[in-house]
């Protein structure tokens, strides 16, 4: 019986909940000092003094590390390198590092860091997205001109990174359309909050650093600490124990570096671990964004031609993705309807506020959101029922996305389709009522195409071990899905596949837990990998079996005749013989998705240039909104899910539902906001609510079938989008529940009742 | 000061002052690193331990406080090798743990709630949940996880 399609448990499953796994902010290691950092207490400032001589000669403390000791500059993904490890000679948000002491106790480092002299020279803090780009504004990066860059792309003062796509004639469109529509929206930052915080463990050992840290990513932590550090990558070895918790929180660098740094100062291991206010005030959260949008449509509602502008804030520097990701702003809003004439300027600009970063979804969901209502907006305009209006818009297979790519296998009509027969829209529209409301909003969705590479071997017992980088995040990628995929391949129990430790020297490069992209990506890699061992399997059992390798098939960890069951060797006996004989049975395999076509012509400063492996979907909510508290309820939700081919269904359920939830969250009353001196209010979980299980409506979940031709078995990405949709969909549906338009996250109970006072009032004019 | 108290039932003694919170005396002295330490305010349950039966966020809780009491934590559910309990089972019959940070704490309070109540529906389960804090997983299948368990727990 085949694996694939099974709910197998998950390998990692009897430690978690016995709770013997170790975490990263349970590792440490023998001699261990401990660490802390010296945080800038203001946004924006000059450093006239830095004086840690003092706090150098206090009881217990071993090392003392400022910006002197590390001297590179860099970026996420290395594409805007304006970040150095520890401040300079600028502070350039609340937060920033400046120096950091190891100790022999917590006590003794507190007490170092409150020895440390720092005289500061505060500087008007540029703190408002929107206007950071006017003249006169003071530059947060004196010296942006000479940062290097991954690729080129349009930048100047205070606008780090702009991303533009253009296609077709927008302004003749405009001239013609028999409506144009005009809209604003915002969104606020949201924090990853994962439970584990960021930790990291470093020594120095044979003129290496050693760094024990729960990433996402460890080949992006390897290559940021080097840079960081003035060293070459493979100076540096990442290894990954259980991860508590990501959402693209940690993919990046962020304390292995200081503990790296001090380490090898030290001459001592050196653990460092993020107390929760400050995972809250310094580690990158989602963007906070303002999208503009002006759409022509024809009479029936059709779409002419799209203006839009995103503006994102990057924060101090680009040690987070925003400016990476830059260009998926107009994808995403190109990507799900046909919009003939478009142009796509994303803009993400510098502020004196702590650097955003990679949350799930990235600079999706509130594009989608800002789509959404102003779809809605059109809706309401032309007197078109608003499900109507995104099917007739709707991309079919065939149709280019915004970025000229032709979209082979859309599949937006049957996911829409799907949601209706879970929740009919014609009958929930028939019993609309006051104050309750409903709303549906397709996408389509990338799966991060990055390359990863495997080994797979076969041991003497007949058991199979899969070498790999791959981080386990939490969603079973690896405890799952690819042991499956290679089980399947090899026809051994699910149970007798093995997966190595994640370690950057004992595995090919891997491109990260981000992007869906780990059963997709490393799952391709093993397959790869399996579909060469299988064959060594074959050829040294066919010289056993005295068979031809074609009439071989692997069943029940053995190799059998077809269709003769009494001749076959247990794969343990194929080991065996196959080590005396030709060597020990192993394979590698090396995955990056290959390219599609798309229209380059139409994007300048674009990192992200199309969606590999594109998955479609469709999400449906019905709320209902208090009037005298202004709290929304969300009584039921919907998601019809293509997954190219579905290798764990109880796992991408899961991966569902905890995106669904996180976007609730985003949609309702997560606001990581920021005070008018560029601190963070919300540092603690008090004031940061995180969704609880009270909030959770009943998920109806429908996972599709749209196999993808170069995914693994016809798998595609499955985990990180179902965030995506949900701040659209819930916020049409509030504005249906109260007749009122809404334009900005989060809906919190202060926000929707302003927004019923405001119909009221426009209503009585 | 020295606490004396019942630890997955053995008696232990701490020595150290009252109001250091009983998570660090199970991390640091005991070596029990099944509790996590998320928030350290109380917030997020990922430490939740039973104090006599009841949940407590041992982040926040005294070791003054547990003075003669019977202190319970995940290691002190199901030996090593041996069966899981009902509640650890049912997690992941029914895919209710992915990072599984929050796990310990959610185990912990769902045998709780599993002692006190003799059959748990799904309303019931999630107001026992609402202390712990779960980023991942979206709470659904943790609560079909809790009513699946508490029916195994009938049959047994």
């Amino acid at each position: 019986m085949s694996v694939i399609g099974t709910s197998v448990r998950r390998a990692d499953g009897d430690d978690k909940v016995r709770g013997a796994a170790v975490y990263g902010m349970d590792y440490t290691e023998p001699g261990a000092l401990t660490a802390r950092v010296l945080r800038s207490p203001v946004p924006a400032a000059r450093i006239r003094r830095l004086d840690v001589t003092a706090a150098a000669a206090m009881p217990g403390v071993r090392a003392v590390v400022t910006a002197a000791d590390a001297p590179g500059r860099s970026g996420m993904f290395f594409a805007l390198r304006d970040q150095t490890l520890f401040a300079t000679d600028e502070i350039r948000y609340a937060g920033e590092p400046v120096a950091a002491v190891a100790a022999d106790t917590a006590a003794q480092a507190e007490a170092a860091i409150a020895a440390i002299e720092l005289d500061l020279e505060t500087l008007d803090a540029v703190l408002d997205v929107e206007t950071a780009l006017d003249d006169g504004t003071r530059l947060i990066h004196p010296d942006w001109e000479s940062y290097e860059t991954l690729v080129p792309g349009p930048r100047r003062g205070n606008l780090a990174w702009e991303a533009r796509t253009e296609r077709g004639d927008v302004e003749q469109a405009f001239r013609e359309a028999h409506l144009v529509v005009e809209d604003e929206y915002r969104s606020q930052r949201q924090h990853q909050n994962s439970i584990e915080p960021h930790a990291a463990v470093a020594r120095y050992e044979n003129g290496r650093y050693v760094v024990h840290t729960p990433t996402q990513f460890p080949f992006n932590v390897r290559g940021r600490v080097a840079q960081l550090l003035g060293v070459r990558p493979s100076d540096v070895r990442v290894v990954v124990p259980t991860i508590g918790g990501g959402f693209g929180g940690k993919l990046d660098a962020m304390l292995e570096p200081i503990a790296c740094v001090l380490a090898q100062r030290a001459g001592r291991p050196v653990r460092l671990l993020n107390t929760r206010a400050e995972e809250l005030r310094t580690c990158g959260p989602r963007e906070n964004a303002v999208v503009r949008l002006r759409t022509a449509v024809a009479a029936d509602g059709t779409i002419l031609a799209q203006d839009g502008l995103i503006i994102a804030d990057n924060g101090a520097n680009s040690s987070g993705e925003t400016v990476a990701c830059a260009n998926v702003a107009p994808l995403v809003l190109g990507g799900s309807y046909r919009i003939p004439n478009a142009r796509y300027v994303s803009q993400v600009v510098y502020t004196n506020t702590p650097p955003t970063a990679a949350f799930r979804g990235v600079n999706a969901p509130y594009c989608v959101f800002a789509q959404e209502m102003h779809l809605d907006h059109i809706a309401r305009e032309l007197g078109v029922d608003r499900r109507e209006l995104r099917m007739r818009n709707l991309l079919r297979a065939g149709e280019p996305m915004v970025n000229g790519q032709q979209l082979d296998d859309a599949y937006l009509v049957e996911a829409m389709q799907t949601v209706d027969r879970l929740r009919p829209w014609g009958e929930l529209t028939a019993a609309s009522r006051p104050l309750r409301g409903h709303a549906v909003v397709p996408l389509t969705w990338i799966t991060n195409p990055g390359p990863g590479g495997a080994g797979v071997k076969l041991e003497e017992d007949g058991t199979v071990t899969v070498a790999s980088a791959a981080a386990e995040i939490g969603s079973g990628a690896v405890a799952t899905g690819i042991r499956q995929i290679v089980a399947e391949q090899l026809g051994v129990r699910f149970e007798d596949v093995n997966v190595s430790p994640t370690d950057t020297d004992a595995a090919a490069y891997d491109n990260g837990a981000q992007g869906s992209r780990t059963t997709f990506g490393m799952g391709n890699a093993a397959l790869e990998a399996a579909g060469k061992v299988r064959e060594q399997v074959l050829d040294v059992a066919a010289g056993l079996l005295e068979a031809d390798p074609a009439d071989l098939e692997l069943v029940a960890n053995a190799v059998r005749v077809a269709g003769v069951p009494d001749r076959q060797l247990d794969l343990a006996t194929v080991a065996g013989t196959a080590l005396m004989t030709r060597g020990p049975i192993s394979a590698t395999g090396a995955f990056v998705a290959p390219p599609i076509p798309f229209d380059a012509g139409c994007m300048t400063g674009a990192l992200f240039t199309h969606f590999a492996a594109a998955t479609y979907h469709a999400h449906l909510a019905e709320v209902e909104v208090d009037p005298d508290t202004g709290r929304v309820t969300v009584l039921r939700y919907a998601v019809a899910q293509d997954v190219g081919r579905a290798i764990n269904p109880q796992m991408i359920e899961g991966q569902i539902h905890g995106g669904v939830v996180q976007g609730i969250g985003y949609a309702l009353f997560e606001d990581l906001r920021l005070s008018d001196d560029g601190h963070v209010v919300d540092e603690s979980l008090e004031t940061y609510r995180l969704p609880t299980s009270l909030d959770v409506p009943p998920i109806d979940v429908a996972i599709l079938e749209n196999p993808c031709p170069y995914g693994p078995l016809g798998a595609k990405g499955a985990a990180e989008p179902s965030i995506i949709p949900v701040a659209a969909v819930i916020a049409c549906a509030v504005a249906d529940a109260i007749g009122t338009p809404i334009r900005q996250l989060p809906l919190t109970p202060f926000a929707v009742l302003r927004a019923l006072r405001e119909g009221r009032r426009s209503r009585d004019l | 000061m020295s606490y004396s108290f019942t630890l997955n039932g053995q008696t232990v003694e701490a020595t150290t002052p009252g109001l250091t919170p009983l998570l660090t005396v199970l991390r640091d002295q005991h070596g029990l690193q099944g509790a996590k330490l998320g928030c350290g305010e109380g917030r997020c349950g990922s430490c939740t331990v039973l104090v006599d039966d009841q949940p407590v966020a041992a982040c926040l809780f005294p070791v003054a406080n547990v003075a003669g009491r019977a202190v319970r934590t995940v290691e002190g559910l199901a030996a090593p090798g041996a069966p899981l309990t009902p509640v650890q089972d049912a997690l992941l019959d029914h895919g209710g743990v992915q990072c599984g940070a929050c796990i310990p704490g959610v185990v912990m309070t769902l045998t709780a709630l599993l002692e006190s109540e003799p059959a748990v529906d799904a309303a019931t389960a999630k107001e026992a949940l609402t202390g712990n804090i779960c980023r991942c997983t979206g709470y659904v299948k943790i609560v079909e996880a809790a009513v699946a368990a508490s029916g195994r727990g009938d049959q047994a």
